[in-house]
């Protein structure tokens, strides 16, 4: 038997629990500044005080799946990405940096800072590649954690932000026997 | 920006003189950064402020943090390795022979800092011998309470486990809490962690099979060394061990320890009736 | 002394690469398990790899199994370096055959630690 009803369906995801149950904001801004501190640079503050993001912001971010699923999303303005991607280059960057450049700089920053969250949620967890440009979108204002930074004034915010609907529940949460025998993730 | 071009220059040749370390001019908001949480631990409201102070009043361990402040990221496990060999290859064999069996033995790490001293030793002691954890006690202690603290609460950032621990021990001796590394009860039961001021007198402790000293002394004019060393003594046991840091001696401060070469490190015991 | 660094990040690739280079090694580089296996196979073993976990075609574990299996890259140290940071990622690896794990993020004096434990630090080095 392997079709959800809807009221299956709706008890998987209230098993599920919220961001706010697993991490916090705190716990999200040490894991940004020790991600700043190891690959822009080792006197990189980042400032805990929110700022206008500008019209043209850049996304990059990682999905984590496991008992919690969703995103972890770090959006800033173009311009500011860009500087980071030189911050994380140094000698190394290009006069001119490429599209590529930056969606690699900027994408491996996602990477870091998703990795570190995946290791602070309970339980087994995947993290997929890094993506980069206009982000996943909220869906659930419930089960978002964001936190607002400053780094050299530029504003850069960091969200962790669940997926609906929800991927199917890892046999960890027992919701139903289909998934018993499934290898997790 | 409260930092005077004076004041700075005053940090420069502190951190200069005691570390060899040079903080390039435009390093300002740096010295602000990392002094700013030693001036409010003072009850001070800037790093001018402190500044001033230590000038006025100068202090071996406000000095101390500062230059440590400055020029310390995170403390390496394992710092300067060849003292922690010694300790397995050579203090522990002799002290298994000398020592009747049930005794306790007692480790002393003097200046603590955030606990991957003491820790070390906890791990290369239960990794060496059977049941470290009742035949080992370690007291830990440090100037500041905060770092006791630290040291007694045994977690650590990922950058912290990232500093010279090798990754078998990690795994073997840690767990994740959080974001951060937790210390195995185990190892967190054989440490002792508590604030002692090694320049005044010290409280009763020990007596002591080894003594871990290490970059406390530069830091203390002759005649405090001298104190120190004298203290330090009182507390061991008589065919006990000292290591001092890499750059530190008893030679030509206290002539009452025997040097002993260990490897590619050394030890100090007390001399026989001096 | 020669190290081979992978990682499907090009900037990580840059990070990694100019702290070995700064510590004395000869540095190349490599986007895959794959893409290091043809940089063995030419003959170019180097003493030390640096291995990401999660890159495409073929990601570091199985890349760390494919080395383990040839005795001609015994002499090879694999060191990984990864955002994977649980308890259960580390002891699979070493299991599978690496020897060190420095876990992202991490600093530069970190990677010269793990490499004083290991014994592959070309030269005493003055900071």
């Amino acid at each position: 038997m392997t079709t959800f009803d809807t009221a299956e369906r709706r008890r998987t995801v209230e098993a599920r629990p919220v961001i706010a149950e697993l991490i916090d904001a705190a716990t999200v801004q040490a894991i940004a500044e020790e991600a700043w501190i190891s690959l822009v640079g080792e006197e990189e503050v980042l400032v805990p005080l929110p700022g206008e993001l500008p019209a043209d912001v850049l996304s990059s971010w990682v999905d984590v799946v496991g008992p919690w699923t969703g995103s972890v999303v770090l959006t800033t303005g173009r311009r500011t990405a860009e500087e980071l991607t030189r911050a994380l280059l140094r000698d190394s960057a290009p006069a001119e940096l490429e599209e590529e450049d930056v969606a690699d700089a900027f994408g491996e920053i996602a990477n870091v800072v998703g990795g570190s969250v995946k290791a602070a949620l309970p339980g087994q967890s995947a993290l997929s590649l890094p993506s980069v440009g206009t982000g996943p979108d909220v869906r659930n204002a419930a089960d978002v954690c964001r936190i607002d930074l400053l780094w050299r004034g530029e504003p850069v915010a960091i969200s962790v932000q669940g997926a609906l609907p929800a991927l199917p529940a890892p046999r960890t949460t027992p919701v139903h026997p289909t998934y018993e025998n499934e290898v997790p993730l | 920006m409260t930092l005077t071009a004076t004041s700075f220059d005053w940090v420069r040749q502190v951190v200069h003189r005691e570390s060899a370390i040079v903080l390039q001019p435009g390093k300002e908001y740096l010295v602000e950064a990392r002094l700013l949480p030693i001036a409010r631990q003072m009850g001070l409201t800037d790093v001018g402020q402190l500044v001033d102070n230590v000038r006025t009043r100068p202090s071996p361990e406000n000095t101390r943090r500062i230059v440590e402040a400055l020029t310390t990221n995170e403390t390496s496990w394992f710092r300067d390795g060849d003292p922690f060999t010694a300790l397995t290859t050579t203090v522990l064999p002799a002290l298994q022979a000398s020592r009747t069996h049930g005794e306790r033995l007692q480790v002393w790490s003097a200046a603590c800092s955030s606990g991957q001293e003491p820790y070390t030793i906890a791990m290369l002691l239960e990794d060496a011998m059977p049941n470290a954890s009742s035949r080992v006690s370690i007291t830990a202690t440090d100037l500041s309470r905060e770092m006791v603290e630290r040291t007694r609460a045994g977690r650590f950032s990922q950058l912290e486990v990232n500093r010279g621990l090798p990754a078998p021990m990690l795994v073997r001796h840690f767990t994740r809490a959080g974001n951060e590394w937790e210390v195995n009860a185990t190892l967190r039961r054989m440490v002792t962690a508590t604030e002692c001021n090694l320049s005044a007198p010290l409280p009763r402790m020990g007596p002591f099979d080894v003594v871990y000293l290490r970059n406390v002394l530069i830091y203390f004019d002759l005649s405090t060394k001298q104190a120190i060393l004298r203290r330090v003594r009182s507390l061991m046991r008589p065919d006990g061990w000292l290591f001092l840091g890499a750059a530190e001696t008893t030679l030509g401060v206290d002539d009452s320890w025997e040097r002993v070469v260990l490897g590619r490190s050394s030890a100090y015991r007390p001399l026989k009736g001096a | 002394m020669r190290a081979l660094v992978i990682d499907d990040s090009r900037a990580m690739r840059r990070i990694v690469s100019s702290i070995l280079t700064g510590l004395g090694y000869e540095v190349r580089d490599a986007g895959h398990g794959g893409e290091a296996l043809d940089v063995l196979n030419e003959g170019w073993v180097p003493d030390l790899a640096t291995i990401d976990w999660n890159m495409p075609v073929m990601d570091g574990l199985q890349f760390v199994s494919a080395v383990r299996s040839n005795p001609a890259w015994r002499s090879m140290t694999m060191m990984m370096v990864t955002s994977e940071s649980e308890h259960t990622q580390i002891v699979r690896a070493l299991a599978a055959g690496a020897h060190e794990y420095v876990i992202k993020p991490f600093t530069a004096d970190a990677i010269r630690d793990k490499l004083a434990l290991l014994g592959l630090l070309p030269q005493e080095v003055v900071l």
